[in-house]
C-alpha cells in the first residue's frame, strides 16, 4: 500500500526518513505541495500544510488522511467528506504536556514569579509577598478527558480538593483513584480557586465560559485556558481581571495569532503563552510514534483509532 | 523379565524419575514398573512439570499420559515443550493391541493426535522393543533442538516376556563449532559501524551467559534480548545490557534502527503481533545457534558458548555502549506505593527473593517482573508459546531440584492448572506462588483497547475468584498482601507451599503500539 507523507521542510526530513525506511519502505516523503499526482492511498500530514482540495485531488487514491497533531483545522473536510476520505488525528500524545504547562501557570499566579522576576531585573529586592501555597485549594477542572486526568493525577500530590465536570460522569473507582470528585458547573465557578478547562470546541459550548460564569468566581481565583479560545468570552474575562482581580493564565485566544493591541495583553495579573502548551520534544516524540501506529492499522486492515472522519 | 519389568529397569539405567503422571486404566499395567510417582490431578499437569524439570536441570524427564484423554488434555503443554526444547519423554498407555482393530473405548491413532508436536513416536509392538526404544527416545530428546518425544505402551505389549540387554545409548555431541566462522563473525564486526549483540534462550540453555557478558563486555556494545523470551540469556544486571526486544516487526525496528549488525546468539525473533513494516530491512543478521530455523538473515551452526570462547580470544572493544541508569524508579514506586502497583510489588519482592528461581507467567506483568525482580543464568523460566497454565506445574517441577523457587502469576493464568497446588501441597515441594490479580484479562484488555478500542470493557474478560479459598482447599497456606505488603517477608519463610494474592490495579497498561 502506498503512503505518501507530506512534510514541512524546516522537519529534519533526512531523519524521518531513516525511520520511516525501517517502518514502511514503500512510503514517499515530499516537502513540497507541488508533487504532482500520486497514487498513494494514505495520507500523513503535519498541520503546518493546508490540506485543500487541490492536494486531495491529485491525489485520486487516497482513501485515509492521518493528521500528525490534535488539530485538523488545516484540513479540508467537506472535500474529504464528499470523497469519502477516513481522517484521523491524535488527541492524545499532548495531554502530558498540557497537564504541565496548566501546573507551571498556576504555580507562577499563586509564586508571583512574574512579579519577583520583573522586580529582580529592575533592580529591586522585595521583601514581602503574598504567595500562596497550591496546597490545600480547590481545583476545578472542567472536562475530565486525557488532560483532565493528567491534571488531576499530577493535583494528587499538590494535595488540592479537586473537584470536576464533565458530560460523562467518572465511575466511583475512577474518581477514587484520582483523587477527585463530580461538581456541577455552579460549584465549580463558585467554588473554586482555580479552574482550568479541558474541553473540545463545539458548535453548543462556544463562549460558555462568560460573564454570568465569572460573576460567579471567587475574587483573586485563578483561571486557565489551554483549552480553546472560542470557549471564553474574552472580553468578560478581561472585565473580570480588571473587577474581581481574577488571575488569568492563557494559552489559547479567540484569535490566533491575537491582536498584539489587544486589552487583554495590558493586563497586570495575567500570565500568557502563544498556544504552546502542548508542545515539548516529549510530546513531538509521542505525535510520531501515535501516527505511526495509526497509520500502521490502517495498512494492516484495521480501523484507525481517533477517527474525526471514520 | 515381563516388558513392565524391562520399562523399569531402563528408566532406572537413564535416572528417568520421578515419572509425572495422572493415570487411567490404560497405564495401570505399565505403572507397575514405577516406582518413583508423582501424581498430579489433570494430565497437562505431568507435562508441565517434566518440562520445568527439564529445563532447569539439563536432563530429559519423563511423563506419562492417559491414552487418547491424557494425550489430547496435554497437547499445548507438549507443544510448550517442543518452543522450550525441553526433553521430555512423554509416554502414554494404549489399549490392548489385541482388540485395537474394534476401536474399543479409549482407542485413538496418537501419532496422528500428537503429530509433529514431537521430534520422534513409537508405539511399542512387543516387549523386546521396549529397551532398545525408551534409549532411542532419550537420545532423540536431547538431540538439538531438544524437545518431546512419543512412546505409547498397548495393555498387553508390557505383559510379554522378554530380555534386558543393557544396549549402549548415546548421548548427543552438542560440542560443535564452526571455526572459520568465527573469523568471518569478527570481520563483520571490525567493519561495521554500529553492532549490537541478541541473546536468546539457548545461550542459558547451554550456559553460555558468562562467556556472551565477557563478549559484550570487551566489545562495549548493546546486548538485546530476544523477544518475549523463555529463558534469562542475560544478566539484567550488566552494564550491557540494552533491555528486552518487543515481539512486533515495527517495534523490533524502532529498537534496533541504530545498529546495522545485528549478531544473535540463539535467539528467535518471535513474533506478534502481525504488523506491516518488513522485519529489519537493510540490516545483516547473522545467528549462531545449534538449532538453525532458516528464517530470517544468516546462521552459523554451533554451540554459542563455545563460539563465544573463540570469539574473546580476539575481540577487540568497538564501541563504549553502557546501558543508563534508571533514574525515574525511586518515583515510580514511590506513586505505585499509594495502590499497592505491580511495580512496587515487585520491587519487594525482589528483596524478599533474591536467588530464587523465578517462573513467570503474569503475562501482562512479564514486562515488569523481569524488569523489577532481575534475571541471570537459570534463575528465570516462561513458556516460549504464550500458553496459560504452564507456570505453576512448571515451578513444581522445578523444586524438585532446587528449594527457592518463586511463582508469579496472574489470577486468569493460575485458574488454568489451578490443581496443581494439590500436587504442591501433597509433596509439600517448597513452591512460592505470588499471585497479581488485577481481575480479568488484562493483557487482552490491552489489546482491545489497540486494535479493536471498546472491547476491553467486554464483560468476558473481567472475572473474580477467590484464589485464597481455592489454595486453602487444596492445602496450601495462602494469604493476602496488606499495602504495607508485610506478607511478603511471611510467604518468603520456610520450606512449605505458600501463595500470597495481591491486589493490584485493574488499569490497563498500553502493551502494543
Amino acid at each position: 500500500m502506498k503512503v505518501l507523507i507530506l512534510l514541512p521542510p524546516f522537519l529534519p526530513v533526512t531523519e524521518i526518513s531513516k525511520i520511516i525506511n525501517q517502518i514502511l519502505p514503500d512510503s514517499e516523503i515530499v516537502t513540497d505541495i507541488n508533487f504532482g499526482s500520486k497514487n498513494s492511498e494514505v495520507l500523513v500530514a503535519t498541520t503546518f500544510t493546508l490540506i485543500g482540495k487541490e492536494i486531495i485531488d491529485r491525489l485520486p487514491n487516497l482513501k485515509f488522511i492521518q493528521i500528525a497533531s490534535t488539530g485538523y483545522d488545516n484540513v479540508d473536510l467537506i472535500a474529504l467528506k464528499e470523497r469519502g476520505i477516513k481522517l484521523s488525528n491524535i488527541p492524545t500524545a499532548n495531554k502530558e504536556s498540557v497537564a504541565e504547562h496548566v501546573l507551571a501557570m498556576v504555580l507562577s499566579q499563586l509564586k508571583n514569579l512574574m512579579h519577583f522576576h520583573n522586580e529582580i531585573v529592575k533592580g529591586n529586592w522585595p521583601f514581602l509577598t503574598n504567595s500562596m501555597e497550591l496546597m490545600g485549594k480547590t481545583f476545578g477542572i472542567i472536562g475530565m478527558g486525557a488532560i483532565g486526568r493528567k491534571l488531576a493525577e499530577r493535583l494528587l500530590f499538590f494535595g488540592t480538593d479537586t473537584i470536576y465536570y464533565d458530560i460523562v460522569k467518572l465511575s466511583e473507582e475512577e474518581e477514587e483513584i484520582l483523587g477527585v470528585r463530580y461538581a456541577g458547573l455552579d460549584e465549580i465557578f463558585s467554588r473554586s480557586d482555580i479552574i482550568s478547562v479541558h474541553v473540545p470546541l463545539t458548535d453548543e459550548n462556544d463562549r460558555f465560559i462568560s460573564k454570568k460564569r465569572f460573576d460567579m468566581m471567587k475574587d483573586g481565583s485563578i483561571f486557565v485556558n489551554t483549552s480553546r479560545g472560542e470557549l471564553v468570552d474574552e472580553d468578560a474575562l478581561i472585565n473580570a481581571v480588571k473587577s474581581k482581580g481574577i488571575r488569568a493564565c492563557i494559552d489559547v485566544y479567540s484569535t490566533e495569532p491575537p491582536d498584539p493591541d489587544s486589552e487583554l495583553f495590558k493586563l497586570d495579573n495575567a500570565i500568557f503563552s502563544p498556544h504552546i502548551a502542548g508542545v515539548t520534544i516529549e510530546s513531538q516524540q509521542r505525535f510520531i510514534t501515535e501516527t505511526v501506529a495509526n497509520v500502521l492499522k490502517y495498512v494492516q486492515g484495521l480501523q484507525p483509532l481517533y477517527g474525526v472522519l471514520p | 523379565m515381563k516388558g513392565y519389568e524391562i520399562f523399569r529397569k531402563t528408566i532406572e539405567e537413564l535416572k528417568l524419575s520421578p515419572m509425572f503422571g495422572n493415570p487411567g486404566s490404560t497405564e495401570i499395567p505399565i505403572l507397575r514398573g514405577v516406582g518413583d510417582y508423582v501424581l498430579t490431578l489433570h494430565d497437562s499437569i505431568s507435562v508441565g512439570m517434566a518440562d520445568g524439570l527439564a529445563q532447569y536441570s539439563g536432563r530429559p524427564t519423563i511423563a506419562n499420559l492417559h491414552t487418547l484423554p491424557g494425550v489430547a488434555n496435554s497437547m499445548s503443554f507438549i507443544h510448550t515443550a517442543r518452543l522450550n526444547h525441553s526433553p521430555i519423554i512423554v509416554t502414554s498407555g494404549q489399549q490392548d493391541s489385541r482388540h485395537a482393530f474394534y476401536e474399543p473405548l479409549l482407542w485413538h491413532d496418537l501419532q496422528s493426535l500428537v503429530g509433529n508436536a514431537v521430534k520422534y513416536f513409537y508405539e511399542v509392538k512387543n516387549g523386546e522393543d521396549i529397551e532398545r526404544v525408551m534409549k532411542r527416545a532419550y537420545s532423540i530428546s536431547m538431540e538439538p533442538p531438544a524437545g518431546p518425544v512419543f512412546v505409547s505402551f498397548p495393555m498387553d505389549v508390557v505383559d510379554q516376556d522378554a530380555e534386558y540387554r543393557n544396549l549402549p545409548y548415546s548421548v548427543p555431541n552438542t560440542e560443535l563449532i564452526d571455526h572459520g566462522a568465527v573469523e568471518k563473525v569478527l570481520q563483520l564486526i571490525m567493519q561495521a559501524s554500529n553492532p549490537a549483540l541478541i541473546a536468546g534462550a539457548e545461550v542459558d540453555q547451554f550456559n553460555a551467559n558468562e562467556e556472551l557478558e565477557k563478549f559484550a563486555s570487551i566489545l562495549g556494545i548493546p546486548v538485546y534480548t530476544e523477544p518475549l523470551s523463555n529463558r534469562a540469556g542475560f544478566n539484567s544486571e550488566s552494564m550491557q545490557n540494552a533491555g528486552d526486544l518487543p515481539p512486533a516487526t515495527t517495534a523490533i525496528n524502532l529498537a534496533l534502527i541504530k545498529h546495522d549488525l545485528i549478531l544473535n546468539f540463539g535467539g528467535e525473533f518471535t513474533l506478534y503481533p502481525y504488523l506491516p513494516s518488513p522485519l529489519l530491512p537493510g540490516k545483516k543478521v547473522v545467528t549462531v545457534t545449534m538449532t538453525p530455523s532458516y528464517r530470517f538473515g544468516e546462521y552459523i551452526t554451533g554451540n554459542p558458548k563455545l563460539f563465544l570462547m573463540e570469539l574473546n580470544k580476539s575481540a577487540e572493544k568497538k564501541g563504549d555502549f553502557v546501558k543508563s541508569p534508571d533514574n525515574s524508579l525511586t518515583n515510580l514506586i514511590a506513586r505505585e506505593r499509594r495502590v499497592m502497583g505491580a511495580s512496587y510489588l515487585l520491587q519487594k519482592a525482589r528483596k524478599e527473593f533474591s536467588g530464587h528461581v523465578i517462573v513467570d507467567e503474569a503475562i501482562s506483568s512479564s514486562l515488569l517482573v523481569r524488569k523489577h525482580m532481575g534475571y541471570s543464568p537459570r534463575s528465570y523460566f516462561t513458556a516460549k508459546s504464550g500458553q496459560l497454565g504452564w507456570g505453576m506445574p512448571a515451578a513444581a517441577g522445578i523444586s524438585l531440584k532446587v528449594p527457592r523457587v518463586l511463582e508469579i502469576v496472574g489470577d486468569g493464568s493460575i485458574i488454568y492448572t489451578i490443581q496443581t497446588l494439590w500436587t504442591i501441597s501433597n509433596y509439600n515441594l517448597p513452591v512460592k506462588i505470588l499471585v497479581l490479580d488485577n481481575g480479568g484479562y488484562t493483557i487482552l484488555k490491552s489489546f482491545s483497547a489497540s486494535f479493536y478500542p471498546g472491547l476491553e470493557k467486554a464483560p468476558y474478560l473481567t472475572f473474580s475468584n477467590n484464589i485464597l479459598k481455592i489454595a486453602e482447599s487444596f492445602g496450601v497456606e495462602s494469604r493476602e498482601a496488606d499495602p504495607d505488603l508485610n506478607e511478603l517477608k511471611w510467604l518468603s519463610q520456610g520450606d512449605s507451599p505458600k501463595l500470597l494474592v495481591a491486589k493490584v490495579p485493574k488499569t490497563i497498561p498500553k502493551l502494543f503500539i
